[in-house]
């Protein structure tokens, strides 16, 4: 009851600061519906609240039950994007429904997770010992593969490249701690690099921009490395203490685009400037390592992996937006975990957190 | 386990990494990023004043302010500067050469703009300001510049502007002047530039990504220079102007009591507005002209005054009791001074002091002035502010040069001999005068006594300039010794024998006194002093013609100014 305590706390400190910080950098603002958006984002907030409360009462062992329905209805819900979803921002990675808009996208990553974390805690019917350990490579990594690509194509194909690489990469970590050989991980790692000079023809225009301007943000100032070094500006202009709440000039003025959703870390870290970044850093590692120790105590191996799971995505979020505010990742739309202005990201955020204190609560049934 | 041991590494890694990042940013580069998001969002519009206008005595606009706008290129903006050049070239109407090489000659850095072309008109500023997108690194610059709305009217009086120049710098660097400032050049845009010129303002303002102001931080509004009011009557000007015509020489009308200059011109004359539009050729041919237009030949040159000399002669004469009104010599034509013979320009037998001074008498000046010696000339010729400046409130006003037997003792290592004095009574040998120093003096006789300091400013925003309000300075001659050479003056005209006849009959009654200074190699210089109307001598009036032959054109000069004059009613008022 502690560590499900600890885990509360963290994450609503986290989420305040996002609000905070959402109010600032929409502050200023014309028009009162944008200024708005920070009480919209408080209604996330407290639909997370609920939502971790109840997904920490319930056993997460019906998720095990409930895994393939998870699936069937996140690819439901991708296919349901193509068609109905509403473009923003030149993509289609939202449902419009009555008064907000759902990312399937973000319910995509942790449905994927409950799936991996059960095909590979599958047991021997003659012993416990997990079924992983015996994996040839076409149930160890080909079949699970298909699963997760079929999702992740349909994500990439949004275009949402940076929720589809997060599943890969998730893919790849439950691969490698569920004790397949990891002979077969190097083979798959290959195969999965070799056609990567050939993806670039297939990438969109907009992203082999954002690759370039990555490794050179300087060659369009104006127009893809825009974002960039403004929001390289805006972290390092708060040098030490920041320049105080709502006097950040990057956030506030417009310059760094996107500054509630992607972005927020630099208006954050505009206003707060070291400490406040180097603080927020903590409680998300501490949130981090707290998932984590959950899944090292876990003897379930579901539970375990899927604990796993959770953080390292949770790890992963949280480095490459920072480090792509930072100007270290190529931008990618990847929304900094319950900062980001959006519902979907924070509500799956809180029932990912909700799991895991969900898994800690039962630990001891095992 | 070994898998799950090094997945929390990875994790602790992957903050350390960030935490490496955060401080590389903020603590290491930050204050470079501060500076970088300020220059993002703050903005510095620079508000240029307007330089003080110059008016006339009425409030009539000499000169004002309008808006040029320039063309310059930015070196590192503009990637293919050839193509640029050209292109500009096509859309301005200019040679592609000029460009270039003004373009060549004017490149410091890549950072700093050069200007390629100047003074091009609203419609094509405009045209040009909504070509700034395919034209890269062409910048369109509004300047305010000098419109001058009588073209080179008064040029000389008024001077021109240009850039500053390093003598002037270097002068001036005390006062807040900075290189490439646009300062005064001549006359009152430079003796008064420290009134005239303006004060840049500025805003800073905040503003957002679109470069749309947000707030304003600080303002600081530019001050506008001081306009100055002239004594100068435009009216009068013009037509003296006209009446000099393109010859080379100068005309000064003054008011005797004031001392406050009505008209004064300057011939040949220049247009100021070559200066702005940076004609080079017509700029370098003003200055290598070896008839000097940009002189102002009224306060910058000296000259022999010849026989308007004589007026000084003739009021020492009568002073130093040495002559009086009924002093009468026999002019022979010659006169024998030493063992050399000096000649006069005519026989004009028994000579009075009235018909000496209306016939110009070399003879009797002569005389008078053997019996004065030259002492005693160059006292009375100082008394009448020869031989330095008068004090008038222009740049370049020089002295001239009142000799006396010291002074060639001291600078030709000579006697004074009385051929010496002789010369000097007749206004020739080494003295040199200016004709403002000659339209002083002949305002002494016109205000009865005194002498006044000339002066062309009347107010600097509507205030009196202090400094030029001097007290007339009284030379307590003898009211009757005055009236005596102003009879003669009188006698010029009116006398049918007189040296100025020609300019009787014309409705007012001028007294004045001509002269031939020679002046070899080529024709004397011709000289007309004079005030009108006799009786109240409302104004002073000198003509010069440097070269112009005897003083009779001088006199015709004048005669034609007087006439215009009095036609249009100026007269009266003045």
């Amino acid at each position: 009851m502690r560590h499900n305590f600890f885990i509360l706390i963290i994450a609503l400190l986290i989420a305040s600061i996002g609000i905070i910080s959402i109010y600032s950098s929409t502050y200023q603002k014309e028009g009162n519906l944008w200024q708005e958006i920070y009480k919209r984002q408080i209604l996330w907030v407290l639909l997370g609240l609920f939502c971790f409360l109840f997904v920490s009462n319930m056993d997460y062992r019906r998720l095990w039950d409930w895994t393939y329905f998870l699936y069937a209805a996140c690819l439901f819900l991708l296919l349901l994007v193509f068609i109905l979803g509403a473009i923003r921002l030149g993509a289609q990675r939202w449902l419009k429904f009555a008064w907000f808009n759902f990312q399937p996208s973000e319910f995509a990553k942790i449905c994927l997770a409950i799936f991996l974390a059960r095909y590979f805690s599958k047991k021997s019917v003659n012993d416990i010992s997990l079924l992983s350990y015996k994996f040839g490579i076409f149930r160890g990594i080909i079949l699970p593969f298909i699963f997760v690509a079929i999702p992740v194509g349909l994500i990439i194909e949004q275009p949402d490249l940076g929720s589809g690489l997060m599943i890969v990469f998730l893919f790849i970590a439950m691969l490698y701690l569920t004790n397949v050989r990891l002979r077969y991980i190097m083979i798959f790692l290959a195969i999965m690099l070799i056609p990567v000079p050939f993806m670039w023809h297939f990438l969109r225009d907009y992203q082999k921009e954002r690759l370039l301007v990555f490794l050179n943000p300087n060659i369009d100032p104006l127009g893809a490395g825009y974002t960039v070094i403004q929001s390289k500006i805006a972290i390092g202009s708060g040098i030490i203490f920041g320049k105080g709440w709502l006097s950040g000039t990057q956030g506030q003025l417009h310059f760094l685009p996107e500054s509630h959703t992607d972005f927020i870390f630099a208006s954050f870290g505009e206003e707060w400037g070291f400490f406040g970044c180097a603080v927020l850093l903590l409680l998300y590692y501490l949130l981090v390592q707290q998932g984590l120790r959950i899944a090292k105590r876990t003897n379930d191996d579901f539970g375990k992996l899927l604990a796993y799971g959770i953080s390292l995505m949770l790890g992963i979020q949280v480095f490459i937006n920072v480090a792509m505010n930072m100007g270290l990742a190529p931008v990618v739309g990847v929304p900094l975990p319950l900062m980001s202005y959006g519902g979907s990201s924070v509500l799956v955020t809180f029932i990912s957190l909700g799991i895991l204190t969900s898994i800690e609560r039962k630990r001891a049934v095992f | 386990m070994l898998r799950q041991a090094i997945v929390t590494f990875f994790i602790i890694l992957i903050f350390i990494a960030l935490a490496f990042g955060l401080v590389n940013l903020q603590v290491f580069h930050g204050v470079k990023y501060r500076q970088l998001s300020e220059k993002n969002c703050i903005r510095l519009f620079p508000q240029k004043g307007s330089r003080g206008k110059i008016i006339d005595r009425d409030g009539r606009v000499i000169v004002a302010n309008r808006l040029s706008y320039d063309v310059l290129i930015l070196p590192q903006n503009a990637k293919q500067r050839e193509a640029l050049l050209l292109k500009l070239s096509h859309l301005l109407g200019a040679d592609y050469k000029d460009l270039k090489k003004a373009y060549r000659e004017g490149l410091v850095s890549v950072s700093v703009p050069v200007t390629v072309a100047r003074n091009i008109n609203y419609k094509k500023a405009i045209a040009l300001e909504e070509l700034k997108f395919e034209l890269p690194g062409m910048i369109i610059q509004p300047n305010p510049v000098r419109e001058y709305f009588y073209g080179g009217l008064a040029s000389h009086v008024l001077g021109y502007l240009n850039e500053i120049d390093r003598w002037r710098l270097t002068k001036l660097e005390d006062y807040g002047y900075k290189t490439k400032d646009i300062v005064g050049f001549g006359g009152v845009e430079e003796k008064y530039d420290y009134y005239l010129r303006q004060e840049e303002g500025g805003l800073s303002v905040e503003v957002d990504h679109r470069g749309r102001q947000v707030r304003l931080l600080g303002f600081r509004p530019p001050i506008n220079g001081k306009d100055i009011q002239l004594t100068i009557d435009l009216r009068v000007q013009k037509i003296a102007e006209n009446k000099l015509g393109k010859r080379k020489g100068s005309v000064i009308l003054m008011e005797p009591f004031t001392g406050e200059i009505i008209a004064m011109a300057s011939g040949p004359g220049f247009n100021p507005e070559v200066f702005i539009d940076k004609q080079n050729s017509t700029i370098s041919e003003l200055f290598n002209n070896t008839d000097a237009p940009l002189l102002n030949r009224a306060i910058g040159c000296a000259y022999a005054p010849g026989s308007i000399f004589k007026s000084i002669i003739a009021l020492a004469g009568l002073q130093e009791r040495k002559i009086n009104a009924n002093t009468t010599y026999i002019c022979q034509g010659k006169v024998l001074v030493g063992k050399k013979e000096f000649a006069c320009w005519s026989t004009h037998g028994a000579q009075d002091l009235n018909s000496a001074i209306a016939h110009s008498c070399n003879s009797y000046f002569y005389k008078t002035g053997l019996l004065l010696g030259g002492d005693e000339i160059a006292n009375y010729s100082s008394k009448f502010g020869l031989g330095k400046p008068t004090g008038f409130d222009l740049s370049y006003e020089i002295g001239g040069l009142l000799p006396s037997p010291l002074w060639k003792r001291l600078n030709k290592f000579q006697k004074w001999f009385d051929g010496d004095t002789a010369n000097f009574s007749i206004g020739q040998g080494d003295l040199l005068v200016t004709p403002l120093q000659m339209a002083r003096m002949t305002a002494v006789f016109a205000n009865d006594g005194f002498l006044v300091t000339p002066h062309i400013v009347k107010s600097i925003a509507g205030k009196s300039p202090g400094n030029y309000s001097k007290k007339n300075h009284p030379l307590n001659f003898k009211q009757q010794n005055l009236d005596l050479v102003k009879q003669g003056f009188k006698s010029v005209v009116s006398l049918s024998s007189g040296t100025g006849n020609v300019l009787s009959g014309l409705g007012v009654e001028v007294a004045g006194k001509t002269g031939t200074a020679q002046a070899p190699p080529g024709q004397p210089h011709a000289w007309f002093v004079g005030y009108f109307p006799y009786k109240g001598s409302k104004l002073v009036i000198c003509v010069f013609l440097e070269h112009g032959g005897p003083g009779y054109y001088s006199c015709v000069v004048a005669k034609e100014i007087i006439e215009e004059m009095s036609k249009e009613g100026l007269f009266n008022e003045a």
